[in-house]
């Protein structure tokens, strides 16, 4: 058996090999150098502490050197052993109403998943209106896009990735060579992407938004108003997302009719629809009802986890289901940020960081907005966007104060634009699916992922600017 | 020089590298070896990127990692059928390979290909350049480079 012999230099081998131990023991110095010095002026000791945490994580959560859930658990170690918080409001924090309403939420969308209704109706759609190779593509499109107004964008891409395969397939689509390939794997993944942000469902990072704002300021944002705000903002980027991606990937194919018989052949395999996929689908519409219009009285949370009692009582889901389409691990990461959020806010921390960085930048309300918009959209392409939002929520609450602006339309500018990762595949699940489909490489992406997220990033601006203070959002 | 070799993957596949392939085979009255090398490496990583960011759970998760995966699979089937049928259409023996492993740290790659060209008498080894740029590459040579220091035959190299 031939063997390779590594000739790279020893000492490229021994940093290599080193990195890692080297960066926790560089982090553990950096971290006790601040816990240990003494409190900046105009910051108690509490807020320097609550400060060292936050830079911990903040470089764990970037790095990702550890998993992003193990990060928010190790701020909930620290917040009460550096005597941030007391112990016991630590731990209260974690039983946030935002934590149960994402815990319900993602209850809600694996009955969805685990039941076939998403699957049927991907195919019903697809098979109805994609009679064209344009029309088959814009039917992806808008299909992950409203689906994942409904549901988690993850759950959406994770669903529409297989049939997407199979489409291009049936095709006869050649992996990076075809241009519609290109084409049904972007409109997929941005599908996704900008329908996520549209509701509250789409991600967990509104709901981790609405939390951290609840616990710093009392005010809330509902399921309603949300909506409101940023649904034309979505259109308008659903819009301009359709034209860059088929100037930039010019149709390739006449017809798609081998596609059209594939997706036949699959609803006829599927049969009719069952009693869970009826009693599962009843129950979301329900849900949706309740959220849009009793959201405010009744809290998401209570109408989510009342939805997942409804869904046992009407054996359409077993708790094996439940367990196995649940990502628990988030859960912990989303109560950590909480946390930590909190710990910034309530030990003055919040208010001394943004005086000192976003602070010195922004001149007022404006250019406030357009900063953590730019700061939110730009991060969230290395890290994820719940990160993203534990990180600059608290500053830009802290910063509100000063503009004497309504703290929700900071959550606005930062929770939003979290959620527009268009340029890489590290940026989003949705976005490595598309990649490992292979159809398109990472240049693709990037080349057309830039325009996106500078278009995105003026759309939102705009929107805050112009059409915000006509629903009372003013600024 | 007798047998030939010729690695493809999902992501790097060449007509012209196959076409020199078979020519270079057919002249030398060899057998074509195609090696197609199965990529783990996208699927896990998708699978990592759900399960450390993703508001799904593991369950789907993995069923996206195994679509992948079986996608890779069947992927291969065909590319190893092109390459079939060229060997046919020049009356040149041929046979398929299909091998887990790709460029990285440990040199997986190099390994397999080395490992192929030992056991199969091969002569001359046909490789497509990577088009993945990872940070493994820019602190050591492309494993294309790598292969043909090691590699106790002649290899072609193709864009």
């Amino acid at each position: 058996m031939a063997v390779e012999i590594d000739k790279r230099s020893i000492w490229l081998l021994l940093v290599l090999r080193g990195l890692r131990p080297l960066f926790f023991l560089a982090l553990f110095l950096f971290f006790w150098y601040i816990v240990n010095m003494p409190a900046p002026e105009g910051l108690s000791p509490a807020g320097k502490n609550a400060i060292a945490i936050f830079l911990l994580c903040l470089t764990l959560w970037v790095s990702n050197a550890i998993p992003l859930a193990i990060t928010s658990i190790f701020a909930i170690v620290l917040v009460p052993l550096l005597d941030v918080l007391p112990r016991k409001e630590v731990y209260g924090l974690f039983g946030n109403e935002a934590v149960f309403f994402i815990l319900g939420a993602f209850i809600l969308a694996g009955a969805v998943m685990h039941s076939g209704l998403s699957n049927r109706i991907a195919l019903a759609i697809l098979e109805r209106f994609g009679g064209s190779p344009r029309r088959l593509f814009l039917s992806i499109y808008l299909l992950g896009a409203s689906l994942s107004c409904v549901m988690s964008e993850h759950a959406v891409a994770a669903m529409l990735f297989p049939i997407v395969i199979e489409i291009t397939k049936g095709l006869g689509l050649r992996p990076g060579h075809s241009n519609y390939g290109k084409l049904l794997f972007l409109a997929l993944a941005w599908g996704c992407i900008i329908g996520g942000v549209a509701t509250f469902l789409g991600g967990a990072r509104v709901p981790l938004a609405v939390g951290m704002l609840r616990e710093a300021t009392g005010k809330s944002i509902n399921f309603a108003a949300y909506t409101a705000a940023v649904l034309p903002v979505v259109a308008v980027m659903l819009t301009v997302g359709y034209f860059v991606l088929t100037r930039a990937f010019k149709i390739d194919i006449e017809s798609v009719a081998g596609a059209h018989s594939l997706l036949a052949r699959r609803i006829h395999a599927i049969g009719k629809p069952r009693y869970d996929e009826y009693g599962v689908g009843l129950v979301l519409l329900v849900t949706f009802i309740g959220w849009v219009f009793w959201g405010a009285k009744g809290g998401l949370a209570t109408i989510a986890l009342a939805s997942v009692v409804a869904l046992f009582i009407l054996k359409l889901v077993k708790w094996k289901d439940v367990e196995e389409y649940v990502n628990w691990g988030i859960i912990l990461m989303y109560g950590g940020a909480i946390v930590l959020g909190a710990a910034l806010e309530r030990s003055g921390a919040a208010q001394w960081l943004s005086d000192r960085t976003v602070g010195q930048w922004a001149t007022g309300p404006w250019s406030a907005v357009a900063l953590f918009s730019l700061f939110s959209i730009l991060l969230t392409e290395a890290m994820s966007n719940a990160a993203v939002i534990a990180i600059l929520l608290p500053v830009g609450i802290g910063l509100s104060k000063k503009f004497a602006m309504d703290p929700s339309i900071v959550a606005y500018s930062i929770a939003v634009p979290a959620g527009l990762a268009f340029c890489f595949p590290i940026s989003t699940p949705a976005n490595a699916i598309a990649v490992s489909s292979n159809y398109l490489t990472l240049k693709d992406m990037l080349r057309v992922g830039v325009i996106m997220v500078a278009v995105s990033w003026a759309v939102f601006n705009l929107a805050a600017r112009f059409y915000w203070p006509l629903i009372g959002l003013g600024y | 020089m007798k047998n030939v070799l010729v690695v493809i993957s999902a992501a790097d596949s060449s007509d012209k590298a196959v076409e020199f392939a078979v020519l270079a085979a057919k002249k030398e009255g060899g057998t074509v070896f195609a090696l197609y090398m199965l990529e783990g490496g996208s699927a896990s990583d998708v699978s990592e990127r759900f399960t450390d960011m993703g508001f799904i759970g593991d369950k789907p998760s993995t069923e996206v990692s195994e679509a992948i995966m079986k996608e890779y699979r069947q992927r291969g089937y065909e590319e190893l059928g092109r390459v079939q049928i060229k060997c046919m259409e020049e009356g040149v023996p041929f046979e398929p390979l299909m091998e887990a492993g790709e460029e990285g740290a440990g040199g997986d790659f190099v390994a397999r290909v080395l490992d192929c060209i030992a056991s199969r008498a091969i002569g001359l080894a046909v490789v497509v350049r990577s088009k993945k740029k990872t940070l493994a590459r820019y602190l050591t040579k492309p494993p294309e480079d790598r292969l043909k220091e090691a590699a106790p035959c002649r290899v072609e190299v193709f864009d």
